[in-house]
């Protein structure tokens, strides 16, 4: 038996002050409101009906402002389609999907509440009873765990002056994998052994039956150089045969990196493992706490990455269980 | 790039039109200001961004123009709102022609806004009131597509037809709010700054009420539409087309070229008389509007008594003191766009008599010439007069023949050093004023004593009153007849002396004209005694009708209308009651949960918590079945929460404090009793051993 979840007390804290919606004065809004103090204080010094009729028409402007802008986030239903894959620090595809029963909805802007993420999604003009996906490029400033907590809805319909700003509660997570980069070190020697009989074709550069042909990239080995064909076709082909062995390669993560050197280690595996796998080799995974046998195969980059994405955060990860719990 | 929707561009463009237009419709901004912006709005309408590539080059040009500006406005040559206003037209044309980007759009709506407020305090025409609700509109829905169209991705159209339906309702309820805050809200005026109101477009400009009459220097202002004039008359003439002349003022010396007086100003009062009254004056209620543009008092031939005048300004009305001048010139102290005044004047038909305040300085000029005046005139008259000597009848005779022989026209091309002579003996045709001066120099070379008057002839009958435009606008002759004084002769042909506008037109302006004084009346003279007049009409009670019998008691009750705002005030209430409520609908729900966590952490901290998604309502009923003691201690607790978080029942104040301390004492009880019951249990094991 468990207590009741019971969110923290800064959680709380932050809940209970934050306003239902929250409205933040544009550069334009700025201006508009000091031309119209001006024109408040010309009114009143001069008498004049004429600035009194302005003035209330720019003060009713503003009602006008608050009251379509919240009729515009009205009625809103969020959800959260996700991203395919993130890497941090760089841009990666998001979406959200956007519906309502009644009205309409202009200018909205989405972004994820009380996250690291940056960039927003756009939309225009939501019209009622159809769902709208909105994608936005977010970035994330590092690898690991994010939680979301909810999807903040902006707009500045209808005329720029205030940008209100609705938070819909939605509870999720966002693993961010590493960032995709170079491999400066190379991962080690491969554990080979004998694959069988039966070769395959995802495994290349062995001895096998001819696979292919194809042009000689940069600094490959000249002694697979078919030059009776490379005479006829006039360029340098290469001679693709099938590899009868397998060649795995355990990488593995040194335990103790803490800080930088964690995010680079990370960064490296990450980079390491997939240009083995986008080789057609087999790639296991050793981390401080857990292993992941080789394999081969996009699935197996993306075990990778979740693994890679989880170093450090497994108390976050125990944390949010409980919470969910 | 992406390209800027042209829609958007163009509202833009016309709202800062509406903008400029606000200010020009008052007149007072330099024909090169209205040349500059005009041009560069059509070059804008058109798409033609002429300083796109020289913006550092059109902002130089700006500081220039703010220069020149300055040195106007140093000099006394020009006012500040004006120059102000100028301004801001042209930082707004400059805008308008540069690429258009976010700040440029920004900078434009900017403008706009300053330049509608410059209009504000530079006209208080009707037209203003169009251009403000023209730049309204036009503005919102550029800014309003501008925010959509940045929100929708790049290819996407924008969605102008859903943004318009939305949009369209609320500018309807902005300017119902405008309207509802300008009636509403409290008139003040600390009144600090004051600046100077414009007579607005088609000003009649003086209409030759300046010191001097420079012979053929009006007649353009005969075909001029605009009213300048508005008067009740008691008695009432009846008559659709008043056939009268509204004097201003008389000239008595003529120097060849221009009409002057010899006699400055003289006396100030609160009311001037010029003449003795008798029983039989013709009181007028005349209001100058703003289109008149000069301080003289008008009132009907002869005018006895002119004076009450009240000046309304910007900063308000007040009472203006009159002040006499020479040629029986009355004229307001007081500086101000329109005006209101009583006049009486004597009848047509009765003895006038010479005005008292006539100098002996001014009865010699009546007979005064030019030194340089053309001998021809003199042979002229003596022809034509053969020899009549009686004043009224030679004034007759030389007016009849004046009207015979000469023909009206307002064309007044080229300059003449005698523009008498050029009239009589080589145009011969011109327009009131040279036949009037002719009439009066004719009369004065035979010995018979004249002036020049000015003002206006005629009145179009509208509301009961009587309207005066620009175009009547008159000069005659005033003859000195002994023993009654100076009588009205008028040398102009009759059917040339009034307005020469078109009909159509006039008929238009006159309708015009009507919807501008109900402006005039209800908002730019609205003020805080008729916010307080409003509020009291409407709980005043109702006035028996006139065909009700006088014993019969008035009704103390408040009338219809009074219950009917009460009740448009109790609704509005009621519905910011209902908002408010909403509002802080969150507080008692907010109250229950933190009730609830409460309880949590009492029963936690006594080893009894709730299993995970077991509600309140399901530990006490599991709690019950079992038997349990805290059962009894939780069941009311329970039913409380349920009623305050989602019954609408709120937690009264201390009463979540009351409940949670029925709780701890149970929990405390219950482990009083589990610590009592192992010691109960230990006792017979060990008497067992």
């Amino acid at each position: 038996m468990r207590p009741p979840a019971r969110p923290s007390f800064k959680a709380r804290l932050r809940a209970f002050f934050r306003p239902p919606r929250t409205l933040s004065v544009t550069k334009t809004g700025r201006t508009y409101l000091v031309v119209t103090f001006g024109v408040g204080l010309g009114a009143l010094n001069t008498g004049n009906n004429l600035l009194y009729l302005l003035l209330g028409l720019l003060l009713s402007m503003v009602v006008v402002s608050g009251v379509l802008s919240e009729r515009c986030l009205r009625d809103l239903t969020v959800r959260r389609v996700g991203a395919d894959a993130a890497f941090a620090r760089e841009p990666f595809a998001y979406r959200w999907a956007v519906s309502r029963k009644t009205g309409h909805g202009f200018a909205l802007t989405f972004s994820e509440d009380l996250s690291p993420l940056t960039g927003t999604g756009k939309l225009g003009h939501l019209p009622a009873g159809r769902e709208h996906i909105v994608r936005a490029d977010l970035a994330a400033p590092h690898r690991g765990p994010l939680r979301l907590s909810g999807v903040r809805v902006t707009t500045t319909w209808p005329l720029g002056l205030f940008a209100k700003t609705r938070v819909f509660p939605l509870d999720g997570m966002l693993l961010v994998y590493p960032r995709r980069g170079y491999a400066c070190n190379e991962p080690g020697p491969a554990e080979r052994g004998p694959r069988g009989e039966a070769g395959s074709p995802r495994h290349l550069d062995g001895t096998g039956d001819v696979a292919g042909l194809r042009e000689l990239g940069v600094n490959e080995d000249a002694r697979r150089v078919h030059w009776l064909k490379s005479a006829a076709a006039g360029r340098l082909l290469k001679v693709e045969r099938e590899r009868e062995e397998r060649r795995v390669w355990k990488l593995a993560l040194e335990s103790g990196l803490t800080g930088d050197a964690l995010e680079r280690r990370c960064e490296e595996l990450a980079a390491q493992a997939h240009q083995l796998l986008d080789g057609g080799n087999e790639v296991g995974l050793q981390l401080p706490e857990r292993a992941l046998r080789p394999s081969a195969g996009a699935s197996q980059e993306r075990r990778i990455l979740q693994a890679l994405a989880w170093v450090g955060f497994e108390d976050a990860d125990v944390g949010a269980e409980r919470e969910a719990a | 790039m992406r390209h800027p929707l042209r829609l958007r561009l163009l509202l833009r463009d016309l709202a800062a039109g509406s903008a400029f237009g606000a200010m020009a419709v008052s007149g007072q901004l330099p024909l090169w200001a209205l040349g500059v912006f005009f041009t560069a709005l059509v070059l804008a309408l058109f798409n033609v961004r002429l300083v796109a590539r020289h913006s550092r080059l059109s902002a130089l040009g700006l500081l220039v123009a703010a220069v020149l500006l300055g040195l106007q406005l140093t000099s006394g040559a020009m006012n500040a709102v004006v120059a102000a206003c100028s301004f801001a037209g042209l930082i707004a044309a400059q805008r308008m022609l540069s690429t258009p980007d976010a700040a440029a759009e920004g900078q434009t709506h900017l403008t706009g806004l300053l330049m509608v407020a410059g209009g504000a305090a530079l006209s208080g025409d009707m037209t203003y009131a169009l251009c403000l609700i023209a730049f309204g509109v036009l503005a919102s829905l550029a800014l309003a597509l501008g925010v959509v169209e940045a929100a929708v991705p790049d290819g996407e159209p924008v969605p102008v037809r859903a943004v318009m339906r939305p949009l369209s309702a609320g500018l309807a309820f902005a300017v119902t709010g405008a309207v509802a805050f300008f009636v509403l809200f409290p008139r003040l005026n600390w009144a600090m700054v004051g600046p100077r109101s414009a007579p607005g477009l088609g000003a009649v400009s003086s209409a030759g009420y300046s010191n001097t009459v420079r012979l053929g220097g009006a007649g353009t202002i005969k075909g001029n539409p605009r009213v300048v004039l508005r008067a009740l008359l008691t008695p009432d003439p009846g008559t659709d087309a008043l056939d009268a002349y509204w004097v201003g003022r008389t000239y008595d010396t003529f120097d060849g070229l221009e009409w002057s007086n010899v006699v400055g100003a003289q006396q100030t009062e609160r009311q001037i008389t010029l003449r003795p009254a008798s029983d039989t004056l013709l009181h007028q209620r005349i209001e100058l509007l703003p289109a008149y543009g000069a301080r003289t008092l008008i009132a009907l031939e002869t005018p006895s008594r002119l004076g009450n005048a009240m000046a309304h300004t910007p900063t308000g009305t007040r009472t203006s003191p009159v002040q006499l001048q020479g040629g029986g010139e009355v004229r307001f102290t007081v500086t101000a766009p329109s005006y209101t005044y009583e006049a009486y004047s004597l009848p047509p038909d009765a003895r006038a008599g010479l005005s008292s305040a006539l100098l002996e300085a001014e009865k010699d000029q009546l007979l005064a010439l030019p030194t340089r005046l053309d001998p021809r005139l003199a042979q002229l008259a003596a022809r034509v007069l053969q020899g009549e000597k009686e004043p009224l009848a030679a004034a007759r005779r030389l007016a009849s023949f004046l009207q015979r022989d000469y023909a009206y026209t307002l064309d007044q091309e080229g300059t003449s050093a005698d523009p008498l002579s050029d009239f009589l003996f080589v145009r011969k045709a011109g327009h009131c004023e040279h036949f009037a001066t002719a009439l009066t120099l004719m009369l004065r070379t035979q010995g018979i004593g004249a002036r020049l008057a000015t003002g206006f002839f005629g009145g179009t009958r509208v509301d009961g009153g009587y309207l005066v435009r620009a175009g009547d606008a008159h000069a005659w002759t005033h003859v000195l007849v002994p023993g009654r004084g100076f009588v009205t002769v008028d040398a102009t042909p009759p059917s040339h002396r009034s307005s020469q506008g078109p009909v159509l037109l006039e008929k238009l302006l006159a309708i015009y004209e009507a919807v501008e004084a109900r402006w005039r009346n209800s908002v730019v003279d609205y003020s805080f005694r008729d916010q307080f007049e409003l509020a009291s009409a409407l709980v005043r009670p109702p006035r028996p009708p006139p065909g009700a019998r006088e014993s019969a008691a008035p009704s103390r009750l408040p009338p219809p209308r009074a219950w009917a705002t009460a009740a448009v005030i109790a609704f509005l209430v009621w519905r910011v009651g209902r908002l408010a409520s909403r509002w802080t609908g969150r507080a008692p729900v907010l109250e229950a949960t933190r009730f609830l966590d409460r309880v949590d952490a009492a029963l936690q901290k006594a080893h009894v918590p709730r299993f995970e998604h077991e509600t309140l309502e399901d530990l006490t009923t599991r709690l019950a079945r079992e038997g349990h003691p805290l059962a009894l201690a939780l069941t009311p607790l329970t039913r409380r929460y349920l009623e305050a978080r989602f019954g609408g029942r709120a937690l009264r104040e201390g009463e979540a404090e009351h409940l949670l301390a029925t709780l701890r004492r149970a929990l405390d009880a219950e482990a009083e009793r589990r610590a009592a019951k192992p010691a109960s249990q230990t006792s017979p094991t060990a008497r067992a051993s």
